[in-house]
């Protein structure tokens, strides 16, 4: 273990770094800076706890800044951990012995509109890259997450896929030049960035050292910070801001005459997979994601309704769920996806809606006349163009979970679905803790890869983070699902994603439990080699343990540190 | 109790009082970044795209919303951080502008952020922790009857002289309108003309005007806003009595501050009167016919819509529910609690009378109605923190100097004053001028 | 137990080869980079015993370079660059392991050529997405690993698609699956059981472990299968071209193309090029350099399965109406050159005897980088400034530029034939490489895929980069066997 060295001396150099109003040990600043797990989540938990309290919190202004920052961390062997949005855990630090660095001053973002580019820093997050890609006739893949949270943290920290990956592709396939300082303090520039400062290509040179930056997951901060990126943007056929129409919060999009969204309502589960075959061979969708059964099966046509009606609320929601109609409206879509289809010219509207009726023709599915209303369908592309209202996760019972996770392959995960339903459905009617959806409240990508090929599920565990039985009885609930997922041999549930790389009392494991967790995995190699890259570019172990490593056997016995 | 008369204080019921009756709120904060940024649908650049001048000022989590959340939390759940230090520097350093109280409620149906921070102030102000520059202010507040450093009682009416305006509050004359200018156009050498135009324009147009004469006095709706609640209550209650003596005319003020303070805070003080802004007058008054705008004015210009004429400055709804969990764990209150989400500000008033004015060009900001930009005046901070209100304001003018206007309009002396001879990023300031001015001008 | 032996107890009596002259055609290649022989070839059959051969290796210090093409070597990338180096010839291994038709995938061996995957994959209405008439003895894997650029950049939301998953055995003798194959066991079939069919490539956590493969010239690891995602095969396709007279001229509608995403294959040739390509002769690519237009660039429009005339008509007058309002006229063939024969060309192999690059002259060196197309003329002028002082024709080069995933970066290739058996003509060539090589650098050219002489000239420009691979090879070919002396590190 490392000594506790953070002291006062360390302080003060951190105030040299970036001045005194840019770093505190104040507890009112660095309580702050605590992730209470029930209350963001984020596949891992949730439990009621805390993330430890950082020795103090610094904001970087600058690149060399934060080299400064890592070399000073890497000198008195103190943790430290990165982050800009802070919505999930795994942005916070996992030892007592550690810093946060906060990344709100670096929000810089630069399009080069010709080779559809966009330069972005750490706090430039979804939403506003998107407004200024939009006003070059571009876009931007926005990751599951929402357009809240920051583009550059879901291109090198996590795993960035969302309704638009289809079209666009996810975040690492977007990755292009990054600039890391690495958690030894230097500076590396992948690709074209590290030999002419031009940020067109990330790979290479050679066998591409980016390899070791953002895998699937990506680093989750593990990996030294991430100081700029840049990202490929994709074509944007609309205007250059969408115009929004309608009463806060029920927004409308407006005068989006090429882009159609659609709900698609499938026969059965069968359908619901060929038809996703179908449509990453028609490259047809511009988004693609079951979204709004997020809310659950029983409720989700009456959360559409109060989202669209600014005076509705949820105490509506009793009454909305009796209504012969939107019962109607749900039986109907049980089998649900929205899709999102957009013109970059009338032939190529007409082409991809021709293309999207033979195809729900051949799997017997149908579009939903709900979400032909003209408001609706307003509101369906707004979120899921904008991806503005990710807090809708949250709105239902101010806390979630996702959990299940099934199968990348959609042709495995969909015959699984009822019973999966089934299961999530009975503790709802036999606890109280999870709220009663309807079992069903299952969403995710259409496609976890760029021009289709993965699926993304995710059921959505609704639960109230003010109250500790909710939390409990999620938390197990989850644990239940773990076992049905490991009885299925589907692996680990996506609740419990994170599971094995914090502690449930918010703490960093130590190497030793690693060792105790990946040396059964069935090729341990990809953990010894992550050892072997920690130790390389990491040699004081300082970014906590979401790097999942496994010391290799010759290690294993011996130095240990 | 039954309550006797609109003017007496009967705290309405429902709504949160005290910092504990945040803590279930305080737990149900979704950490989603509404509090730091304008709606994302609604964002129209990375430059001007954040809402909390207090976190894009301080950056550090804990001078958002979101950061007073988990504040308040480490309060009264622990102990962990008491009022001191950044603590108290951050529930201080809020305008209290609302744009996260908006933000918040376009996803979150069951947060209150404002009132929260405010709730922090107060209990900091309890526990005798407010800045002396506060605590100043509140005790002029006391002594004076205004809250402007130095102003006097005495001089309080001098804006007045030669207007011939009714003095309604002896119970002599009557008004259909009393004409409450607020502690600014009162004391402010440079605004006393304003005011006065306005009394003139509005009297030209035929409307019947008094005003409070020596009952005139600050709306007291500032001292609320810093966190001095048992000041704030007292002022509400002196301006009843005077008003109920006056014989409950309508109020019309040019001042937004006054007219939030009336038309919300007094409100949720149970005492019920009636207010409104001088520009919606101005408008009605113009769409009757009974005020004509001629004269051109060829200016372009852009509009920087008050906080608390816009977007705080819906009408008060009362509400007495309960709240109750339904599907297990789906809370709610019954029936539906009024949201208060900016919508119903007073937005198109303003605009409508410069549409009004011939020659005229109006060009937007990306920041507007729920969504605007606070001048940095607000919940004393121009007072307790003027270099981070002059920030705040430069960061307006930035705003509006990308626009290609060549002047600031408002309806708020406060924005006024302190969006006038700030620098923006550039290092250039540009004339701010109030509604009346143009209105004035085009006659 | 000396090498050989140690070499035939792994491979057999039979499997380590060493004669002289089959020894020596291991060490040619179209490259001017030193070479050496290698002192044995070896044709493993099966990753067990690539596995074997890694781990002894190690013990005994001996390099090892793998092969997998058979054929010309253009690049010297598979010719030891040390003595004593056991060439592991990986040709032989030509198993198409699957070919899955959901999902679009296929997982080859090292030794599967272009035709015979696509062969393969006709059956099932697919076809692998090429790179521009490959040799004949072309493995599809080399192919991909080493990144060559795809005609359909449409087609690569990632930058290395259609490469998938990969089995590798790293330089230290460990052997692992990559990707969505690395979270299962270590047996494809167990795997596919299962319903897992390689689709996802990364990770499969937080490390990209195929992509320390590819662009490796083999200095990593050894693969012996990858995963490649295939498309359908068009129903009604047809390769439009327009042409222009200058390279800025095609910009515009390049642009604009790559942003709609309607085309399926882009790329745009000079007259030498293109007639190169075309040409079966000497005098005939003479003929058609005089007929063609300066420059070209080839558009493909299809449709597949689902109402394929409807996208067809759709993408075709669409393209059509793109290029016109950029001043081009898109037709179905120009000058004598119909889209459809160039089609064929473009996405045949070569006849397996010469390459086609080397029918005009003989012989022919290549540069390429990558660049961003707004910057293309810039290399250009300063290439052919560079012929003209050193006296080579101009009209003679070749220049390919194919946009690549989906348009971030754009492939940019010089060609320029000489004849082989003229010392003059060489020296000169050898000059000119050289310069043209530090100007590309100079202007910003980029060598992704640095081979001999372009690894020293790139990681000079970038120490970060330099000591992140070398730390990189430090771990996963500690002792330095894999095909040592490649990418300067």
């Amino acid at each position: 273990m490392k000594n506790i060295t953070y002291n006062k001396d360390f302080y003060r150099a951190l105030q040299d770094i970036v001045g005194e109003r840019n770093v505190s040990e104040d507890p009112a600043v660095t309580e702050n800076y605590r992730c209470i797990t029930a209350q963001s989540s984020a596949h891992y938990g949730p439990y009621d706890t805390r993330t430890p309290k950082p020795q103090a919190v610094v904001l970087p202004g600058s690149t060399e800044e934060v080299q400064q920052i890592v070399r000073l961390c890497n000198k008195y062997k103190v943790d430290f951990k990165a982050a800009s949005t802070f919505w999930a855990a795994m942005g916070f630090i996992g030892s007592d012995n550690a810093i946060q660095l906060d990344m709100i001053r670096m929000d810089n973002v630069e399009i080069d509109a010709k080779n559809m580019i966009a330069v972005c820093e750490p706090f430039a997050i979804g939403g506003t890259v998107q407004v200024e890609a939009m006003k070059n006739g571009l876009n931007c893949n926005i990751a599951g997450v929402g357009c809240s949270s920051s583009t550059l943290a879901g291109s090198a920290g996590w795993v960035g896929f969302g309704p638009s990956s289809i079209f666009m592709g996810i975040a690492s396939e977007n990755l292009l030049g990054a600039e890391w300082v690495l958690p030894d303090g230097e500076i590396i520039r992948t690709g074209t960035l590290g030999s002419d400062g031009e940020w067109f290509c990330g790979e290479g040179p050679g066998p591409s050292p980016r390899a070791i930056f953002r895998g699937w997951t990506g680093t989750a901060g593990t990996m030294g910070v991430c100081t700029r990126i840049a990202i490929r943007l994709h074509p944007w056929p609309g205007p250059k801001w969408i115009p929004v129409r309608g009463t806060a919060p029920a927004y409308f999009a407006d005068g989006l005459d090429n882009v159609r969204a659609y709900t698609v309502c499938y026969p059965d589960w069968d359908a619901y997979a060929e038809s996703f075959r179908l449509f990453y061979e028609a490259d047809i969708c511009y988004l693609a994601h079951r979204q709004f059964n997020m809310f659950g099966r029983d409720i989700k046509t009456a959360m559409v309704e109060i989202f669209t009606h600014p005076e509705k609320q949820f105490c509506d929601l009793p009454e909305l769920m009796e209504d012969p109609y939107i019962k109607e409206q749900n039986e109907q879509m049980k089998v649900d996806v929205q899709i999102v289809l957009a013109g970059f010219t009338e032939r190529d509207l007409d082409y991809k809606e021709k293309a999207f009726d033979e195809i729900l023709r051949q799997v017997g599915a149908h579009k939903s006349e709900y979400y032909l209303q003209q408001d609706i369908e307003d509101f369906v592309k707004l979120y899921l163009l904008r991806l503005a209202r990710k807090n809708y996760n949250y709105t239902l019972c101010s806390s979630y979970e996702g959990n299940f996770g099934l199968s990348p392959n959609v042709f495995v995960a969909a015959p699984l679905m009822e019973e999966a339903a089934a299961l999530k459905r009975e503790w709802e009617q036999t606890h109280t803790g999870v709220a009663a959806v309807g079992g069903d409240s299952d969403m995710g990508s259409v496609s976890g890869i760029g021009g289709g090929g993965t699926t993304g599920w995710e059921f959505f565990v609704h639960f109230d983070g003010f109250d500790k039985e909710s939390i409990y009885d999620s938390c197990a609930h989850i644990d239940r699902t773990q076992e049905w997922m490991t009885e299925k041999g589907l692996g680990a549930d996506f609740g419990r994603w994170n599971a094995d790389v914090r502690q449930p009392n918010g703490y960093n494991y130590t190497q030793e439990q690693h060792d105790s967790f990946y040396s059964k995995i069935p090729q341990p190699a990809l953990a010894e080699y992550q050892w072997k890259i920690r130790e390389a570019f990491n040699p004081n172990r300082l970014t906590g343990s979401y790097y999942k490593t496994l010391t290799p056997k010759e290690f294993r016995d011996g130095d240990n540190k | 109790m039954a309550k006797k008369s609109m003017f007496d204080m009967t705290p309405v019921k429902g709504y949160e009082k005290k910092l504990e009756d945040f803590f279930p709120m305080e737990r149900r904060c979704s950490n989603c970044l509404g509090c730091k940024f304008v709606p994302f649908e609604k964002i129209k650049s990375n430059r001007f795209g954040r809402n909390c001048p207090s976190v894009w000022h301080y950056n550090f989590n804990l001078y958002s919303a979101r950061g007073r959340f988990q504040l308040g939390q480490n309060i009264l759940e622990d102990g962990s951080v008491r009022f001191e230090g950044q603590a108290l520097d951050a529930i201080f350093n809020c305008q209290a502008c609302g744009a996260c109280d908006v933000g918040c409620k376009v996803t979150r149906f069951n947060l209150e952020p404002l009132a929260h921070n405010i709730a922090l102030k107060e209990r900091a102000v309890e526990k005798g922790k407010a800045p002396d520059a506060l605590n100043a202010v509140a005790a002029q507040l006391a002594k004076q009857k205004t809250m402007l450093p130095g102003a006097k009682k005495a001089d309080r009416g001098a804006w007045a002289s030669g207007l011939k305006l009714k003095d309604i509050s002896v119970g002599k004359e009557t008004a259909e309108y009393a004409f409450f200018p607020g502690c600014q156009y009162a004391y402010d050498k440079d605004l006393q003309k304003k005011a006065k135009s306005y009394v003139s324009v509005l009297k030209k147009a035929g409307v019947d005007l008094g005003w409070f004469g020596k009952g005139d006095m600050c709306c007291g709706g500032r001292a609320g806003q810093m966190g001095f609640r048992k000041e704030f209550e007292a002022q509400a209650q002196a301006n009843a009595v005077v008003w109920k003596k006056a014989g409950a005319p309508k109020i019309v003020t040019p001042c937004s501050d006054c007219y939030y303070a009336l038309k919300r805070q007094y409100a949720m003080l149970g005492i019920e009167v009636e207010v409104v802004h001088a520009v919606e007058l101005i408008a009605e008054l113009i769409k009757s016919g009974k005020l004509k705008l001629k004269k051109a004015v060829d200016l372009s210009i852009t509009y920087h819509d008050p906080c608390r004429l816009g977007r705080l400055g819906e009408p008060f709804e009362p509400w007495d529910g309960t709240e109750k969990k339904i599907l297990n764990q789906v809370h709610t209150w019954t029936p539906a609690r009024p949201r208060y989400a900016g919508t119903y500000g007073i937005y198109d008033a303003p605009r409508d009378v410069l549409a009004a004015i011939p020659g005229l060009r109006l060009v937007e900001m990306e920041r507007v109605r729920e969504n605007s930009w606070c001048c940095g005046a607000g919940g004393g901070c121009s007072v307790f923190n003027p270099e981070f209100s002059d920030a705040v304001a430069s960061e307006r003018v930035t705003e509006a100097q990308a626009t290609g206007a060549e002047a600031i309009v408002t309806a708020c002396p406060w924005c006024e004053k302190n969006l006038s001879g700030v620098t923006s990023e550039n290092g250039t300031a540009m004339p701010v001028v109030d509604v009346i001015d143009l209105v004035a001008k085009a006659l | 137990m000396g090498t050989k032996d140690s070499l035939m107890a792994i491979f057999g009596r039979n499997g380590v080869i060493d004669d002289p002259d089959i020894l020596a055609s291991y060490a040619e290649n179209q490259s001017f980079e030193p070479r050496f022989a290698p002192w044995f070839v070896v044709k493993p059959s099966d990753a067990g015993k690539i596995e074997k051969l890694v781990k002894w290796a190690n013990k005994a210090g001996t390099p090892l370079v793998p092969v997998s093409s058979t054929g010309v070597k253009l690049r010297g990338d598979s010719a030891p660059s040390v003595p004593g180096a056991v060439a592991v010839d990986l040709s032989g291994m030509k198993k198409i392991l699957n070919v899955n038709r959901q999902q679009r995938m296929a997982v080859v061996e090292p030794g599967v050529t272009y035709d015979e995957l696509n062969k393969e994959l006709a059956k099932q209405n697919m076809v692998i997405p090429g790179s521009l008439k490959p040799k004949a003895g072309q493995s599809v894997l080399t192919d991909v690993l080493e990144a060559v650029p795809r005609l359909n950049p449409m087609m690569q939301w990632n930058f290395f698609d259609p490469l998938r998953c990969v089995e590798v055995t790293w330089g230290d003798g460990t052997r692992m699956f990559t990707g969505e194959a690395a979270g299962g066991p270590l047996d494809l079939e167990a795997q596919w059981k299962k319903q897992q069919w390689q689709v996802q490539y990364m990770g499969p956590w937080m490390t990209d472990y195929y992509r320390l493969v590819t662009q490796a010239q083999g200095s990593m690891g050894i693969v012996t299968w990858a995963s490649l995602k295939t498309a359908v095969k068009p129903s009604v396709h047809r390769l439009y071209i327009a042409a222009a007279d200058s390279l800025e001229d095609l910009e515009g509608f390049v642009y604009k193309a790559m942003w709609t995403r309607f085309p399926d294959e882009l790329f745009i040739l000079n007259r030498a090029q293109a007639a190169s390509l075309i040409g079966k002769t000497e005098e005939e690519i003479k003929r058609l350099k005089e007929a063609l237009p300066p420059w070209i660039v080839a558009v493909g429009a299809a449709g597949r399965e689902l109402i394929p005339e409807v996208r067809f008509e759709a993408r075709s007058k669409d393209l059509i109406d793109i290029a016109q309002v950029n001043g081009l006229d898109l037709k179905e063939g120009i000058a004598g050159l119909s889209g459809r024969a160039l089609y064929e060309e473009a996405t045949s192999t070569d006849d397996g005897k010469v390459y086609w690059k080397d029918v005009y002259a003989g012989g022919h060196r290549d540069v390429f980088f990558l660049t961003q197309l707004d910057r293309t003329g810039e290399f250009l002028r300063a290439v052919r400034e560079i012929c003209e002082d050193i006296g080579y024709p101009t009209e003679d080069i070749g220049v390919y530029i194919q946009p690549r995933h989906i348009g971030s970066s754009y492939h940019m290739e010089f060609t320029f034939p000489y004849d082989p058996d003229s010392a003059a003509e060489e020296a000169r060539l050898r000059s000119l490489l050289e310069t043209v090589s530090v100007a590309v650098s100079d202007l910003g050219g980029y060598y992704s895929r640095p081979y001999g002489r372009w690894a020293g000239i790139q990681l000079n420009k970038d120490a970060q980069s330099l000591m992140a691979l070398k730390r990189l090879k430090g771990i996963f070919d500690p002792n330095g066997v894999m095909n040592p002396g490649k990418l300067a590190v």
